[in-house]
């Protein structure tokens, strides 16, 4: 069988990687000289605990080439192909990471190294339907065609309360479009070719999520869809209760941003995503 | 590795990596670099005499850090470059003179020492100006400092803190610094040396491995990436001269008389060295007297002169390829300082002044059409009586003009906020338009003379609010009550949020007591914004 491998930022929490059988590899979070894998050492709510006692400000990096080596060899002994599925490139050095490792790795398998141009849980949509036609016994070939052609029908689009975060560490993009504004606003964000990309901005968090659910609403015929949010639980159900309904349940998706996308966002994002059907 | 303590290889090393780093940057840097000259050179200069310190520093076998620094620091006199280079080796001297006599160095050392390098580059100046590389430097040394101070001092810990606090003053460098702001940039050279201090950092923290396969990020600043008009059509108009720079090798030369001798012809100028070896930078109209007159001081070396006028030439076309071009650029009408100011923070690409009792005419629409960077334009009026102006343009140009009918500033902002950057311009129009009807506006303001509004008779300087600038809904005093009696009119039961822009005659904290009895009264959320404008004492957005 199909072994599909993601990394941490991907929007596959522990639980649903263990759900679809999908390998993480995780990224890490440093604060100081305190080194913590992503969703491993430390989850969401942890990091948000330590970000508000810590004095240090966090930082983050990718695994190197040897990491990924290590992992698809061990991979290796299971299955002879494999299918990864990463972050962005313009968003992190993980994807570049995974090419260099896959090419040390001396072991008779074929590995396949995607980059979905997206994060977070636009990036799990790939990753879980990637997961469910490997169990059903689609080939490597099948697997990396059918997400290459997938990743223009992933609609995402974010809400922040701030972008701070993201111009700190840099990720902010074409978002910087929305810096600087002298009025109180709620910026919608969306990903695009790989990078941050500004759409709208509304006055508040209960327009923000108006926003977001007509958004979906706007789409038609969801394939899959995902809500995702990162110390708001109860603003994520107030959302997930309103877009239900859109689509089966089994294709409706509830994820939590991790500690090392924590780090470049801050609190209080949240995400709607939709995989649309062909 | 040890991350306590560093030796003369070791530094080596951390700044070999820094200068890989600094080289990846580099055209990110050439690309911002617009003070004191928009030469776009600050990269390449920063790089080459980075190079030329590293070379110097790898002949040295000596395994003291106080050895090596040395080198480097005369490695990088001997290949400075333009003004940031010249600053660059201004902090190298410092930087070895902290280290002067040490084996190795740990985070206190390295404090001291980032403490003597920002000195240093101040002393080399002139005139120093803030918002630049040594602002940058300074921070980070006052960082290092306290951390020195108050951690264990290893010289990770201390040098994790310079370079966060290099990062943060990088970022507020166009606070400072006013053309910087209106470029849109953070300052090169700043971010030069924050890049690489970081490259530095990765190596002493065993991540050496890591920068193969990754870019430094250039650090963002608080503003908006608005194109700016003003620069790209800005022509060549005040000549910049040519930059300077040379090397004299002498005897007891001293820096403080050169300088002195040259400060009157011309500018940027950075005298930096020793009694026998001086580095000079300046940018001057007349090089050759300057040549002339060192040439009495010893023998001259690496001379190089470069004509920048020549070199702006490149720079804007190096930033026109790099410029984001816009789809679709919004053209607003507002008058106020602090209205001008929340339009641009938006992303107006223009705004024209203008409003009740001064509309803009035609062609000073049409110019502010014209010159925005893209053929597609949404114009924003924000006053009934400019809609039929800004309808007329539609047929005056060959760019596509779209007018939203915005009545009111309110609903200006909202259209604008509104705005969708992922959509086509027939389809934001579509959607600027909708939102106008989502947003209520109130408007206070004094009767000039006696009038009849709706049937009501108004006397000469009584109040009167108006509700989206066509109903009056209140007239009397200026009191809170009037205000108050107004947004009842206007359903303020019905907002979520409301916005009071306050005028140029009112004052803030009268503002903000209306703005508390409203929390107070309603459940709703309430901004108060500077708008400054002219005749309406507050203009209030019921959303």
């Amino acid at each position: 069988m199909v072994k599909i491998v993601t990394d941490s930022c991907s929007g596959i929490t522990p639980e649903l990687a263990q759900e679809f059988g999908i390998s993480v590899v995780p990224l890490y979070v440093q604060f100081g000289n305190e080194v913590y894998r992503d969703n491993v050492d430390l989850s969401t709510r942890e990091f948000y605990q330590k970000l508000e006692e810590s004095k240090i400000a966090p930082t983050t990096s990718a695994p190197g080439p040897d990491v990924f080596a290590e992992f698809f060899t061990r991979l290796a002994e299971e299955t002879d192909e494999i299918v990864a599925i990463m972050l962005s490139q313009m968003l992190s050095g993980v994807y570049v990471a995974a090419l260099k490792g896959k090419t040390m790795v001396t072991k008779d398998c074929r590995i396949e190294i995607i980059d979905s141009t997206l994060a977070i849980s636009a990036q799990m949509l790939l990753v879980i339907s990637a997961a469910r036609m490997a169990r059903s016994g689609d080939g490597l070939d099948q697997i990396v065609d059918w997400v290459r052609k997938a990743i223009p029908r992933i609609h995402i689009q974010m809400t922040f309360d701030t972008l701070e975060y993201l111009r700190k560490g840099g990720r902010i993009g074409k978002a910087q479009a929305f810096l600087g504004s002298l009025l109180r606003v709620n910026p919608i964000l969306t990903l695009k070719d790989g990078l941050v990309y500004p759409v709208a901005r509304v006055r508040n968090r209960t327009k923000a999520i108006d926003y977001l659910v007509d958004f979906v609403r706007r789409l038609s015929r969801i394939e899959a869809m995902a809500v995702e949010d990162v110390t708001t639980p109860e603003d994520l159900e107030i959302l997930a209760d309103r877009l239900k309904g859109l689509v089966s349940p089994e294709n409706f998706y509830r994820s939590k941003v991790d500690p090392v996308v924590g780090v470049h966002v801050g609190p209080r994002v949240l995400a709607a995503c939709v995989l649309e059907a062909e | 590795m040890r991350t306590d303590l560093a030796s003369g290889p070791m530094l080596k090393k951390m700044f070999a990596l820094g200068t890989v780093w600094l080289e990846k940057a580099g055209p990110d840097i050439n690309a911002i670099n617009v003070f004191p000259i928009p030469d776009g050179d600050t990269g390449t200069n920063m790089l080459l005499t980075m190079q030329s310190a590293m070379e110097e520093a790898n002949q040295n076998q000596n395994r003291s850090a106080g050895s090596v620094a040395k080198s480097m620091a005369s490695g990088a006199l001997m290949g400075a470059r333009g003004n940031s280079g010249v600053i660059l080796s201004q902090f190298w001297r410092g930087l070895a003179k902290g280290l002067e006599g040490k084996k190795s160095f740990n985070g206190t050392d390295f404090a001291k020492a980032l403490a003597e390098a920002s000195q240093a580059a101040y002393e080399g100046l002139v005139n120093p100006v803030e918002g630049t590389i040594l602002t940058v430097l300074k921070d980070a040394a006052t960082a290092a400092g306290v951390s020195a101070g108050t951690d264990s001092g290893s010289l990770l810990s201390v040098m994790e803190t310079a370079i966060e606090a290099a990062r943060d003053s990088v970022a507020r460098t166009p606070d400072l610094l006013p053309v910087l702001r209106e470029s849109g940039v953070v300052d090169a050279g700043g971010q030069g040396l924050y890049v690489l201090l970081e490259g530095a950092l990765y190596y002493l923290k065993g991540k050496a491995k890591e920068t193969k396969y990754r870019q430094p990020r250039l650090i963002v600043a608080d503003l908006p990436l608005a194109p700016k008009t003003t620069q790209m059509t800005t022509e060549v108009e005040v000549p910049y001269g040519y930059c300077t720079n040379f090397v004299v090798e002498g005897k007891k030369l001293n820096p403080q008389k050169i300088k002195n001798k040259l400060r009157k012809k011309g500018q940027s100028l950075i005298v930096t060295g020793n009694d026998s070896l001086i580095r000079v930078h300046m940018h001057s109209f007349k090089p050759g007297e300057i040549l002339d007159y060192a040439t009495h001081l010893g023998t001259l070396h690496q001379i190089d002169i470069r004509n920048m006028d020549d070199q702006y030439v490149e720079f804007i076309k190096m930033q026109r390829e790099r410029m984001p071009k816009v789809d679709i650029a919004i053209v607003a009408v507002a008058a106020g300082d602090g209205l001008f100011e929340v339009f641009n923070s938006l992303g107006s690409t223009i705004v024209v002044p203008g409003g009740q009792t001064m509309n803009p005419s035609v062609r000073q629409l049409l110019q502010a059409i014209e010159s925005a960077p893209s053929d597609n334009i949404i114009l924003l009026p924000n006053n009934k009586n400019i809609i039929p102006t800004a309808s007329q343009l539609e047929s005056l140009t060959v760019k596509k003009v779209k007018v939203i009918p915005t009545k009111t500033i309110p609903q200006g902002i909202a259209a604008l906020l509104a705005f969708n950057y992922d959509l086509s311009l027939e389809d934001n129009v579509h959607g600027m338009e909708e939102t106008i009807a989502t947003v209520r506006t109130v408007e206070i303001t004094k009767a000039v003379r006696r009038t009849q509004l709706n049937g009501l008779k108004i006397k000469r300087g009584q109040f009167i609010a108006i509700l989206n600038d066509e109903e009056l809904i209140a007239k009397g005093n200026k009191t809170p009550g009037l205000i108050f009696e107004a947004l009842v009119r206007a359903d303020i039961e019905g907002a979520e949020m409301v916005t009071i822009y306050y005028g140029a005659e009112t004052q803030t904290t009268e503002a903000e007591e209306i703005a508390q009895e409203i929390r107070n009264r309603y459940q709703t959320e309430v901004e108060v914004v500077h708008g400054g404008q002219p005749h309406y004492d507050y203009i209030i957005s019921l959303e």
